[in-house]
């Protein structure tokens, strides 16, 4: 089990006339080595409850255990850089984090914080680079230069660097262009499969969390809606309507196939999986 | 950055929040006047009495209040020192050391804090009470009569009105950088100075460069719905001053009066 939370609650401005809590009694497991979506509306607590993982926030109340470190409401937290380097957090918008005089040094600030050597930290630097796509002769010129979609994948080279085990994105891709976008989740489902890196996607995109996702939390008002296998929640239409939420094109396709007398399996969650299996069925 | 309270609008609705943000503006002055004028302990108390009155009648909790202090410990606390080694007059109250302090010094330390403390509450009463922007459209009207002397109020109200709008964005904008840059192993209380140098660096540069962006998109959004600096423009929102505001001026200006008063009569 990676990370655990225990009745976690969270309080916006706790003394203020206009407190306002943002998570309410959560109770949740996420599965090392998969990757996990969170969705739910806006103003759901997604976001407040992902800051929670690397202790940007700290429960106001409850617990959160995470690998092998454990927050606790009202206590001092005491391994705030380890926790970090070991829970990477990609924000929303994650291209205005830039800031650094050359693309390399930006990407090489979060291993130096972490306390890599100088030279390690370019290494590292320069393989998170090649990871996200970015070409070598970008190296040195300013990350504000770029276009926007190249300063999102080298905000990520900056995470990725720091060597997370944990990796959370917040809404990675979006305002990014629908091939940019389906680079970025291709380039972490490939960390998921060849480094076994668990991975936690806050979305709106449901077309891509029944693609990719493993599991699937749905948040509503800062309470857990539902947790379990992404494919089961998308193949309750009761659930979805109750969730209000927006059928994936893929799983309208596979009921208007199953309507026609196909049998499409529930594990085919890509187009290309559907359309083998109706291939095969139709030239039987 | 969420604990600053002075001058934070708090969002609740009261019967200071629907006051005329003009009459408050008013009030504010009349109110601050009060406060400089009197010599004496009674004024304050009854200053005292009517600004708890308009805290209670603002849903403000004292706790907010005691918070908007805080920032002003450290004067408070060099003010005592200063006044303890110049003022040399009144009884000996106690000696520390062989160094007398004298019952003028903090007598005069306790009237000045208290003067402070007044007028920071009134203040934030103001603040927390009135959405910034109406508190432009009043401050806009205060400068109406300068229009004679081709004072450009509009323009001036409209860059105030612009900055005080974006004042909310850019500490939101604040936070979610540096929370990045946590997430990246920068820490903002401790470390080095070349740490620190570098630390505020990371905040600072992405800053820049998001409101020089935002600026530019607000420009050409104003542009492209017609706005003209300088033209003849009526509002969506007019203000109007209703029985209540002109009550309320009243009272402050009663309070005015009775500190006035209280130089010749107490």
């Amino acid at each position: 089990m990676a990370i655990r939370f225990k009745s976690l609650s969270y309080i916006y401005d706790k003394d203020m006339p206009y407190a306002h809590k943002a998570l309410d009694d959560i109770n949740l497991e996420i599965k090392e080595g998969i990757i996990t979506a969170i969705i739910g509306e806006t103003g759901s607590g997604k976001s407040t409850l992902v800051e929670h993982l690397n202790a940007l926030l700290l429960p106001s109340e409850g617990s959160l255990e995470i690998l092998d470190y454990n927050l606790v409401a009202n206590q001092k937290v005491k391994f705030l850089k380890p926790l970090r380097k070991d829970v990477g957090l990609v924000f929303q918008f994650s291209e205005y984090q830039l800031f650094e005089e050359t693309v390399l040094k930006d990407v090489a600030f979060g291993p130096l914080n972490f306390g890599f050597t100088p030279d390690e930290a370019i290494k590292r630097a320069k393989e998170a680079l090649a990871m996200v796509k970015i070409d070598e002769s970008l190296f040195e010129t300013s990350p504000l230069e770029l276009s926007g979609g190249q300063k999102r994948r080298v905000a990520i080279a900056g995470i990725l660097a720091c060597d997370p085990k944990i990796i959370v994105l917040d809404e990675p891709t979006a305002g990014l262009d629908p091939s940019g976008a389906k680079e970025i989740i291709g380039l972490f489902v490939g960390l998921n499969e060849k480094l076994n890196k668990t991975i936690i996607i806050v979305s709106h995109d449901n077309e891509m969390v029944y693609n990719y996702c493993e599991e699937t939390v749905v948040l509503s008002h800062g309470q857990i809606k539902y947790h379990g296998p992404t494919l089961d929640l998308f193949a309750d239409q009761e659930m979805l309507k109750e969730y209000d939420l927006l059928e994936p094109q893929i799983v309208t396709f596979k009921n208007m196939l199953a309507e026609k007398g196909f049998k499409i399996s529930k594990e085919a969650r890509t187009i290309e999986m559907v359309v083998k299996e109706t291939v095969r069925q139709l030239k039987k | 950055m969420n604990n600053l309270v002075f001058g934070k609008y708090i969002p609740i609705d009261s019967l200071m929040h629907r006051l005329d943000p003009r009459a408050k503006l008013i009030g504010l002055f009349l109110m601050i006047a009060a406060v400089f004028i009197p010599r004496s302990w009674i004024v304050f108390g009854v200053i005292a009495v009517f600004l708890a009155i308009g805290l209670i009648l603002a849903k403000i909790g004292i706790k907010m209040i005691v918070q908007s202090f805080k920032p002003m410990i450290m004067m408070m606390i060099f003010l005592l020192v200063i006044n303890s080694l110049s003022i040399r007059t009144g009884e000996v109250l106690f000696t520390i050391g062989t160094f007398n302090i004298y019952s003028d010094a903090i007598f005069n330390t306790l009237f000045v804090i208290v003067r402070l403390l007044l007028m920071i509450s009134i203040t934030t009463l103001l603040t927390a009470t009135t959405k910034p922007l109406d508190l432009t459209m009043g401050i806009e009207w205060m400068l109406k009569p300068l229009e004679m002397i081709h004072f450009p109020t509009h323009e001036v109200a409209m860059m105030v009105s612009i900055a005080l709008r974006f004042i909310p964005t850019i500490i939101e904008e604040t936070i979610r950088i540096m929370n990045a840059q946590k997430s990246r192993g920068v820490d903002f209380e401790n470390g080095k100075l070349t740490e620190k140098i570098t630390a505020i660096l990371s905040l600072i540069v992405p800053l820049f460069s998001v409101a020089f962006e935002r600026a530019y998109e607000l420009a050409d959004a104003m542009e492209a719905r017609g706005y003209v600096p300088g033209a003849e423009r009526t509002r969506y929102h007019v203000l109007k001053f209703r029985l209540l505001d002109f009550l309320f001026i009243f009272i402050c200006a009663a309070i005015l009066a009775f500190s006035i008063a209280s130089r010749f009569f107490l």
